[in-house]
């Protein structure tokens, strides 16, 4: 090929024109999906919502858990965080006379990734 | 004339590649699964990979940053090698008095290892100034003499008579080092660029005197920085490692054919 085709259709240029591709691709999706809103749903032992259970957003350190926000489920069992600015949480869900969660650990993409938790946190009864 | 087969070659080609390939893939392995290094028995096949582990090595340290500076640095160090070393090489191909004594002299410095030299090196860059700075942290690897050799080999296999007909037609020296030599010494330009990145990616010792800040830091120190902040790091040192390892091994594998080409040249002359 001549002139500015073998320029532009070398494996050089085809390798770091897709890097940068992929890159600004990564960035636009980062963009428009880092409001920070991770959210998810609480449930009993038998799978029914459970309202006002406390919802703690904790950050992982090498030694314990510091909580950095907290909220309350609605009465559909509902939660969600608004700009969690992490990319590794650790959530907790307990209510008096209800029980409390195993903690959860979310791993997002980015931080501040908008985020669904998959499956509802189910509530253990608790000695 | 009888011919043996081929695949016993290329079977024995093959496992080596395998057994050199082993610690990268080692490497990439770990990082995706985080399993300690120690664990018995080791598991060949990655079990529950995951990508979070790039995440926290990505925020753990100012990796963009520092991958910045890697770049510019690297970028300055391949541009001031092509031009010194291709001229150095240009100049050895020529006849004149004391060249067998310059060449002698090259060779006996390639002989002294950098660490020797690290502390008059760091007291000139003190003397310009350019300490904490990215000139100063390209410096030293501004020209590498074994890469002048290669230049050398390459410029001595072309034709002499092309140059002598370059000069009949007036082209001046400049533009036959720049427009007849550099073109057909690909291979060299793709040695020269392999070797001299290479280098500036993975120096550690050189940024660790100059640099001060953090915001100048290379991906290198970034490393020993990410070592001091986490202890328990197996998944995100190795994913830290194969994203400092990635750029270095993507240029050698644009570049290979060329610099394989570049090494042999001169072993084809004669």
């Amino acid at each position: 090929m001549e002139g500015w085709k073998g320029w532009l259709v070398n494996r050089v240029t085809i390798t770091f024109g897709l890097i940068a591709i992929v890159t600004v691709g990564w960035n636009l999706y980062v963009r428009a999906h880092n409001d920070g809103i991770l959210e998810g749903e609480v449930v009993d032992a038998g799978g029914q919502p459970v309202a006002d259970a406390t919802v703690i957003l904790n950050e992982q350190t090498l030694v314990s858990l510091a909580p950095i926000a907290e909220t309350t489920t609605n009465e559909n069992g509902s939660f969600n965080f608004l700009k969690h600015d992490r990319h590794k949480v650790v959530l907790t869900v307990a209510k008096p006379g209800a029980g409390a969660s195993d903690r959860i650990l979310v791993r997002l993409y980015f931080r501040n990734q908008n985020h669904t938790l998959p499956d509802p946190i189910i509530l253990q009864p608790r000695g | 004339m009888r011919r043996y087969p081929t695949w016993p070659i290329h079977l024995a080609l093959l496992l080596t590649a395998c057994v050199m390939l082993v610690p990268f893939y080692w490497v990439f392995k770990t990082s995706i699964t985080g399993e300690n290094i120690f664990s018995y028995p080791p598991s060949l096949l990655p079990v529950d990979p995951q990508p979070f582990f790039y995440v926290d090595a990505w925020y753990a340290i100012p990796f963009p940053r520092f991958f910045l500076n890697s770049v510019i640095v690297a970028v300055m160090v391949i541009v001031a090698n092509l031009f010194i070393n291709a001229a150095a090489g240009y100049a050895l191909t020529k006849n004149f008095a004391g060249k067998r004594w310059i060449i002698l002299l090259f060779l006996a410095c390639m002989m002294i290892p950098f660490h020797a030299t690290i502390i008059p090196a760091y007291l000139i860059t003190a003397k310009l100034g350019l300490l904490n700075s990215y000139l100063g942290l390209g410096l030293p690897a501004f020209s590498h003499i074994i890469c002048i050799f290669i230049f050398k080999a390459s410029f001595d296999a072309i034709p002499p008579s092309l140059i002598q007909a370059a000069k009949i037609d007036g082209v001046p020296e400049r533009d036959i080092m720049l427009k007849i030599m550099l073109p057909l010494a690909k291979p060299a330009v793709a040695t020269t660029i392999i070797l001299s990145f290479i280098w500036s990616w993975n120096d550690f010792l050189w940024p660790l005197i100059i640099v001060r800040d953090v915001e100048m830091q290379t991906l290198p120190l970034g490393l020993s920085t990410f070592l001091a902040y986490f202890e328990d790091t197996t998944g995100a040192l190795y994913a830290f490692c194969t994203m400092v390892l990635a750029p270095g091994l993507l240029v050698f594998l644009l570049a290979q054919k060329e610099f394989i080409q570049g090494l042999t040249s001169g072993a084809r002359k004669g």
